[in-house]
């Protein structure tokens, strides 16, 4: 560990791993070191799941749940969006070699009481019964001024500045009522408030489209989810890290930060040992003192013998419960993921309730995602600080990520990577520095 | 244009740190060898296909290095996913390399619960007289591990010797293993694999 490096990274959650794969890709000397056995930091997928059951200090598991090793059980639920952000890290770095997806069958929104497939062409939007039949046609065009824009010819804006004009404007002038601006905005456009009516309306409709485009490439749903479970994601940009001359260490213990002058950081130590440094990337749960809490999110791991109701027996599916429909002002997610991804023995079904927490009973918050599962075999409840730096690390050259938030995709995830490889690079991230098909070396 | 694909296996290389793996990698890719341990030399390679035809049957060996990750840290376990078979490397001037053989085969079985696993006693160039790890130590391992091994191979990647053969009997044992299983190969049960747009329209459209 005694050596010189030009970044170390603390942490193998999915943030610091594609951080630490990009910095190794542009040529810096990396060490990557986590505090745990294992890979993945709060991003893993806990394997076997006796596993899982005693973190929660639960009784473990009987015979009905098959081997517990068939089990990768995640702590935060996500999806990728199979056209967003982390999808073209994974193209653009080749770490999409390492892994294997399958498309999530089934997107659903919850209105009064009950949930119903999320419309998302003309077709559908036709076809559903969220929306009266007056509803249907303006919705549709809508649709078809979102399926039309482009961002960069007016022709296409309609006489709509949607630089300058809200997306409040934007529905008014479709005359899309309450009901329907609710899930476009959160089951479409993903919004986790009602904050973004007041914002130019150009992010929703880039929203939408990114929606509408991901839903396009793969069928069924815009959402993908890999094989064997999230955690082979902070793996593979690992490796990837690897590959390009990263230098990996588990189960070492940091016990301080080195600052030097100017409060500079200047290296890492553990025990006895320092390694140098000139930047350190790290998750909150390392710097305690240089986060502040920005909230709590609730996240309920829920086991079941049995698909949900009313998504026709999907082996993948997303509700999304608006914040309005109960009463809140932020969604509740649900996302079921099954034996299908090598996740759950056969049969079994693993679905994980989350949302940001804004009383003090946070578990009574999630009971409209949790009364649509049915019978649920096991329930593990998890309620997690959020976190995000003090400072932007330009000073220190420690770069801090936030939190994972209640999202149930990546989109946030990437911003952050991208914009704390910026802030610590002083550029943006350049793809073309990765060797772009692996095919170099077979042909 | 409709192309027959070539079925492709993943091999992965598993051992402890320097006892050749990478030396293995790079003779099945440009049929090289460096005696220096230059990271250099593998930057950036992951793994490498090549098309063997056992029983004139086509078969694409992927073969993966570790990337070093075992050198103080443990290798992901994302590294034995999809794998149908294994090469167990020690080295014959390294008898730690052998005896502490049974710990990565465990992490083969645990993880890589499908794979046939083959060991290789790498650096044969350097078997001294006595040798520190004998044939029937070898045998042994094999009968100790209730014979997951498929294969025992002796290879020097200084000299060359054993490699191709190595290669070439794998290739053979997994063409007769697979046969039925290749042809089974449904969509229902696995994944895909998500490519950029451009290549989607290609019919080999695999990225790797």
């Amino acid at each position: 560990m005694d050596e010189e490096y030009d970044c170390i990274v603390l942490g193998t959650g999915l943030k610091e791993c594609i951080l630490s794969g990009m910095l190794s890709v542009s040529g810096k000397k990396v060490l990557h070191v986590d505090r745990n056995k294992y890979y993945g930091g709060e991003s893993a997928s806990i394997c076997p799941l006796e596993e899982l059951f005693s973190k929660f200090a639960a009784a473990p598991p009987d015979e009905s749940y098959g081997r517990g090793r068939d089990w990768n059980v995640d702590l935060i639920p996500k999806f990728l969006m199979a056209n967003g952000s982390l999808v073209k890290l994974l193209i653009h770095t080749g770490v999409t070699r390492y892994l294997e997806f399958k498309s999530v069958e089934g997107s659903y929104v919850y209105k009064g009481g009950k949930i119903a497939k999320v419309p998302v062409d003309q077709k559908e939007a036709l076809a559903s019964d969220l929306m009266g039949v007056f509803e249907k046609r303006r919705f549709r065009n809508f649709l078809v001024y979102v399926q039309d824009f482009q961002a960069d010819d007016p022709k296409t804006w309609k006489d709509f500045d949607p630089n300058t004009q809200n997306m409040q404007a934007l529905y008014e002038k479709y005359s899309l009522d309450k009901n329907t601006q609710d899930f476009t905005g959160h089951a479409l456009a993903l919004h986790r408030d009602d904050s973004y009516l007041n914002r130019p309306a150009i992010e929703t409709v880039n929203r939408i489209k990114l929606y509408s485009e991901s839903l396009a490439r793969y069928g069924k749903s815009p959402y993908l989810y890999p094989m064997y479970g999230l955690g082979e994601l902070p793996q593979g940009f690992a490796r990837l890290s690897a590959i390009y001359g990263g230098t990996y260490m588990l189960d070492k213990p940091i016990d301080e930060i080195v600052l030097g002058e100017g409060g500079r950081v200047v290296g890492v130590r553990s025990g006895n040992e320092i390694a140098k440094c000139k930047q350190v990337y790290c998750d909150p749960t390392y710097v305690p003192d240089k986060v502040h809490k920005k909230g709590k999110v609730i996240r309920c791991i829920c086991l079941l013998d049995h698909p949900i109701a009313n998504t026709k027996d999907a082996l993948s599916t997303q509700i999304i419960i608006p914040q309005k429909q109960v009463g809140r002002s932020s969604d509740i997610y649900v996302s079921v993921v099954s034996y299908t991804h090598q996740v759950a023995a056969k049969g079994w079904f693993i679905a994980m309730v989350s949302t940001t927490v804004e009383t003090d009973n946070p578990e009574v918050e999630i009971k409209p995602g949790l009364d649509l599962l049915g019978t649920i075999r096991q329930k593990f409840v998890s309620v997690s600080d959020y976190f995000e730096p003090t400072d932007d690390g330009l000073q220190s050259q420690i770069f801090i990520s936030q939190s994972y938030d209640a999202t149930t995709h990546f989109e946030t995830t990437c911003l952050d990577v991208l914009d704390i490889f910026k802030r610590g690079t002083g550029e943006e991230f350049d793809f073309s520095k990765i060797k772009h098909e692996l095919g170099d070396e077979e042909q | 244009m409709a192309t027959i694909r070539v079925p492709e296996q993943k091999i992965i290389l598993c051992g402890e740190y320097g006892v050749g793996k990478s030396s293995i990698f790079r003779r099945f890719t440009n049929n090289t060898f460096v005696t220096a341990t230059d990271r250099k030399s593998t930057l950036g390679l992951d793994h490498c296909s090549k098309i063997f035809s056992p029983s004139d049957r086509d078969l694409k060996l992927q073969l993966w290095d570790t990337g070093g990750m075992e050198r103080v840290a443990s290798i992901t376990s994302s590294y034995y996913k999809f794998a149908e078979a294994a090469i167990l490397v020690f080295s014959f001037d390294n008898p730690a390399s052998f005896h502490v053989l049974s710990q990565h085969l465990l992490d083969i079985v645990t993880y890589a619960e499908n794979a046939k696993i083959f060991l290789c006693g790498n650096k044969s160039d350097l078997i001294e007289e006595p040798p520190q790890i004998t044939d029937s130590e070898m045998d042994n391992f094999c009968e100790q591990c209730h014979n997951l091994i498929s294969g025992i191979y002796k290879t020097s990647c200084k000299t060359g010797e054993g490699l191709e053969e190595m290669f070439v009997d794998i290739a053979s044992q997994l063409v007769n293993m697979n046969r039925s299983k290749i042809e089974l190969q449904s969509i229902e049960q696995h994944g895909f694999k998500i490519v950029p747009y451009e290549e989607e329209s290609q019919d080999d459209g695999c990225i790797c």
